[in-house]
């Protein structure tokens, strides 16, 4: 099975472990995962803000980068639903790329929905002892229906309980550029969240999206809450072993 | 009402300071958004009714002109007086000439939000008209001075003890602290209005095409009383609003009363077909329905068509979690939350309400709960592409845009530029593995630290691990 | 122009239309309008008398029931007198011949006022569904003696009460040839949640709604 690994810009930026995390696993079940070096962006940040041509020219690049690959995995519901979501209204102007575009959203897949639906996943490496609650990232909830397939996931790691927290499909209030020109609230918002988390006293917070989990570890540790783990699934399913490099 | 949406991001850290409105908007959200998910628990087909609603929505916009026509004929058939206002100015002119040509001395008014957009109350009480608000929420906020903050429950930012002072000021009785009592105070207050007013003013929920018939939803009976006491009844009117039948209406309802309130049923549905019947005892002696544009004919013109078949639930603001912290005042005029920052900035002009559409994260609760699933987050996302087009961005934001696209369709330079990043980042975490301050980030860095990068790239660590495996 | 004109131009510019449809092109929308056709209901599998007396409790009416119609007046009469309320109100003129007086009562048969506190009605029909009351209006069945009194009560007969809201607008269209000037549908007494968003049962309609089921 020939699955390409689009990485996504935060996780390569940001917090690598995943990739790699997310390869390990990948690579574990049998896959054989190839990576795209010329990989950037899915164009999320430019359609969001209103630029519509300069995330044309991304998504563009993105089917060029993924056209062989029979799976396209994605370990964040953000730029997974920007693909699946978006890139057929996204590229509506281009006809002529309508076939390659609906070929591209009918292969690619957020990570969790990946491992359960189409990898049939039963035994994880990992193993956490203790107990996590899981956030529901907005686009991969609302426009990829993931939210079942990860808490599937997590129950077969051993040691592990999971506490739902009071609202999991609240907005942790991210939101891209909008964290940062409405800070304010969205500081408010993400205050609310971690509220939440800490009502559920879990050690850690799992999630699927790289802003959600930039945004709620970085209003914990503001709070002055430096023990919460805050952590992507693949993290959790892939365990410690996995790789720094 | 006048706009005020250029200050939105003051309005809103006043807000954030409010603790009375954080508690206002907690109850809120225990009432309207805990409400509607249990009542929707009792449609089996719950998404089969809101696609068909949907459906019925969309039809009666694209056949606008056809039903508005045939509800103009059926109206007039049965005694209305049926009249086409263009924009605010001519809505409050009309009402005022027919008031006039009544001898009306005083207006007794049913909720309206479309009077809200025209400045209605203004504009009469300026020509010498009383004008009482009767709905309890907008008697308080016309007593306060102060505009709705939320379409259905336009007085939710005040406390109780707000209202218990202004009723002590403005009723000159002793000063009560039970809601119940301050509730029958204001019936109290508010009866001889209604039993003299000699014009009554509605707005209306739906018009039904087929038989000339407006109807109006409420729970307090100011809105049967509005539209049956006082000698002339005028109800003012979106084209937008029209729906072919009355089973349409019944239907409709359903998901209405639900995503609005909770309620299955909301107290009083009111359907008026013409003024007094022969024979008939009470009601009023004239039925005028204005109906109008507005903006509402270039928003049908526009990609923001989809907007139109909103029938004003108040849904997308209860779910939406900066309203849900803001509240409806920042947003700065009639309509707050989701719906509001696509048609303040559709109707007043984008240039005048920049941040509404931008003060929001896409995370598409409202979206998901609007009962005629109206794509919120898309019509947002139009108005941001506007805003591109037409230069109205910040040139900071425009240029760190470009620098950005620029870069990330570069693959080689994207990775050299992304590497020094991720040092950078790294070592500016230090110990803690935490920025405290970023330049040009305190809107993140203000309350939150931001976590540090790793310090290398995964394209580097893929590599290198790749080149470990040959 | 007309507003008028202005105003349909416009939207039939907005919808690629340079002139008004022709009777071929409105044919589906004309079929729609003539056959009136229900959108989805949900599924409503209940007893409807019973679930009609469950939901007016739940919205805070209060539920009785009678044999025949000339036991109505003992039955509106015990309730008063257990809800310490007044013996004096209005009544629809249909049941101007009813004996209140034998009940203690003193009605008289005219459209209630600002003052009176107790209004008589009877109901179109009922609807389980959702406890709700329709009412219309005409030369003697007059909307404010639901309206105007503190307590409004409603005399209901059994082989009335239909299951949905689109049942009673189906009995309406079978039984008139046109609509009154008002419908309406009452379901409880007036409430408002404007302050605090703390439920109050009584604002400006009826703080009471008493429901009196005939059954014979």
């Amino acid at each position: 099975m020939r699955v390409g690994l689009f990485v996504t810009c935060l996780v390569d930026l940001v917090r690598p472990r995943i990739g790699l995390c997310t390869l390990d696993l990948l690579e574990g079940a049998g896959c054989d995962v190839v990576v795209p070096t010329t990989q950037t962006c899915c164009g999320q940040p430019g359609y969001n803000s209103g630029d519509r041509k300069a995330a044309q020219v991304l998504a563009k690049k993105v089917l060029r980068e993924f056209a062989d690959c029979e799976y396209v995995v994605v370990p964040s519901g953000s730029c997974g639903g920007m693909i699946k979501a978006h890139y057929p209204e996204l590229l509506s102007e281009f006809p002529d790329l309508k076939p390659d575009v609906d070929r591209l959203v009918a292969r690619t897949w957020e990570l969790a929905d990946f491992l359960v639906n189409v990898l049939k996943l039963e035994q994880v490496p990992g193993r956490f002892d203790g107990s996590v609650t899981y956030h529901d990232s907005c686009s991969g909830l609302r426009e990829l229906h993931v939210k079942s397939q990860p808490r599937k996931l997590l129950s077969k790691v051993p040691g592990l309980t999971l506490k739902e927290m009071a609202t999991p499909e609240q907005c942790c209030g991210f939101g891209g550029t909008f964290a940062v020109k409405f800070g304010d609230i969205s500081s408010r918002i993400a205050d609310q969240k971690c509220a939440d988390i800490g009502g559920t006293g879990a050690d850690a917070v799992v999630l699927g999206d790289l802003g959600c989990m930039l945004n709620i570890e970085g209003r914990l540790r503001r709070r002055g809450d430096s023990k919460t783990k805050v952590l992507h699934f693949v993290e959790v399913l892939a365990g410690t072993r996995a790789s720094d490099g | 009402m006048q706009v005020q949406s250029e200050k939105f991001k003051a309005g809103a850290a006043k807000s954030l300071n409010n603790p009375h409105l954080l508690k206002a908007m907690g109850n809120l959200r225990n009432r309207m958004v805990t409400g509607r998910a249990k009542s929707i628990l009792e449609l089996d087909n719950f998404e089969e009714i809101r696609e068909a609603a949907r459906a019925t929505r969309d039809l009666a916009l694209a056949n606008l002109d056809y039903l508005l026509e045939e509800f103009e004929r059926n109206a007039t058939a049965r005694g209305t007086n049926v009249h086409w206002a263009e924009t605010g100015k001519d809505v409050n002119q009309l009402v005022l000439d027919i008031a006039r040509s009544n001898n009306v001395r005083k207006i007794i008014k049913s909720k309206s939000m479309l009077g809200e957009e025209t400045g209605l109350n203004h504009f009469l009480e300026a020509s010498g008209i009383e004008v009482r608000e009767t709905d309890l929420g907008e008697y308080i906020i016309q007593e306060a001075g102060e505009t709705p903050s939320h379409i259905i429950a336009p007085a939710i930012h005040r406390t109780k003890d707000e209202v218990s002072d202004l009723f002590h000021e403005k009723h000159k009785l002793p000063r009560k602290t039970d809601i119940a009592e301050m509730t029958r105070e204001a019936r109290m207050v508010l009866r001889p209005h209604f039993l003299s007013a000699d014009m009554g003013i509605s707005g209306a929920n739906f018009l039904v095409a087929e038989s000339g018939t407006t109807m109006i939803v409420t729970n307090e009976g100011n809105g049967r009383m509005t539209t049956t006491l006082p000698r002339v009844h005028v109800a003012i009117v979106g084209i937008e609003k029209v729906l072919p039948t009355l089973e349409d209406v019944a239907f409709i309802l359903r998901l209405l009363t639900r995503s609005a309130t909770g309620q299955s049923i909301s107290n009083y549905l009111t359907f008026t077909t013409g003024p007094k019947q022969p024979g008939d005892k009470d009601g009023p002696d004239e039925f005028h329905v204005i109906i109008v544009d507005a903006g509402r004919t270039k928003v049908l013109d526009s990609n923001l068509r989809e907007a139109l078949r909103c029938i004003r639930c108040g849904a997308c603001m209860n779910h939406c979690p900066v309203y849900q912290n803001i509240g409806g005042h920042p947003y700065g005029w009639v309509y707050p939350g989701p719906i509001g920052s696509v048609l303040t900035p559709a109707f007043v002009g984008i240039e005048n309400a920049i941040d509404l559409p931008n003060a929001a994260t896409f995370c598409n609760q409202c979206g998901v709960v609007c009962p005629v699933k109206i794509p919120l987050p898309d019509l947002m996302r139009k108005l941001r592409e506007k805003q591109v087009e037409r230069g109205l961005r910040p040139r900071s934001e425009r240029l760190g845009l470009k620098v950005w696209a620029w870069f990330a369709a570069r693959p080689t330079l994207y990775s050299a530029l992304t590497r020094i990043a991720a040092r950078l980042g790294h070592w500016a975490g230090g110990r803690t593995g935490l920025i405290h301050s970023l330049l040009g980030g305190a809107g993140w860095t203000r309350d939150r630290d931001l976590p540090a990068p790793q310090g290398k790239t995964f394209r580097d660590l893929y590599a290198a691990r790749a080149r470990r495996r040959i | 122009m007309s507003a008028r004109d202005n105003i349909l131009g416009k939207i039939r510019g907005a919808l690629g239309r340079s002139r008004p449809m022709t009777e071929t092109e409105a044919a589906a929308l004309r079929a729609k309008l003539r056959d009136h056709p229900r959108g989805p209901q949900p599924a409503m599998n209940w007893e409807p008398v019973s679930r009609f007396r469950e939901r007016c409790l739940s919205l805070s009416s209060t539920v009785d029931e009678v044999a025949t119609l000339d036991q109505v007046p003992a039955a509106v009469g015990r309730y008063l007198a257990g809800s310490g309320l007044e013996r004096t109100g209005v009544c629809w003129p249909e049941y101007a011949g009813l004996n209140w007086a034998g009940a203690g009562l003193s009605i008289e048969a005219r459209p209630a006022g600002g003052d009176d506190k107790i209004g008589i009605t009877g109901t179109y029909c009922a609807i389980a569904e959702t406890g709700t009351l329709m009412l219309l209006s005409g030369p003697d069945t007059h909307p404010v003696t639901s309206l105007l009194p503190e307590t409004h009560i409603a005399i209901a007969p059994t082989t009335r009460i239909l299951v949905s809201i689109e049942d009673g607008m189906d009995l309406l269209r079978r039984e008139r040839s046109e609509l009154p000037r008002q419908v309406a549908f009452v379901s409880g007494p007036s409430r408002t949640a404007d302050i605090e968003m703390t439920l109050v049962l009584g604002i400006h309609g009826p703080y009471r709604v008493h429901i009196v089921l005939v059954t014979g």
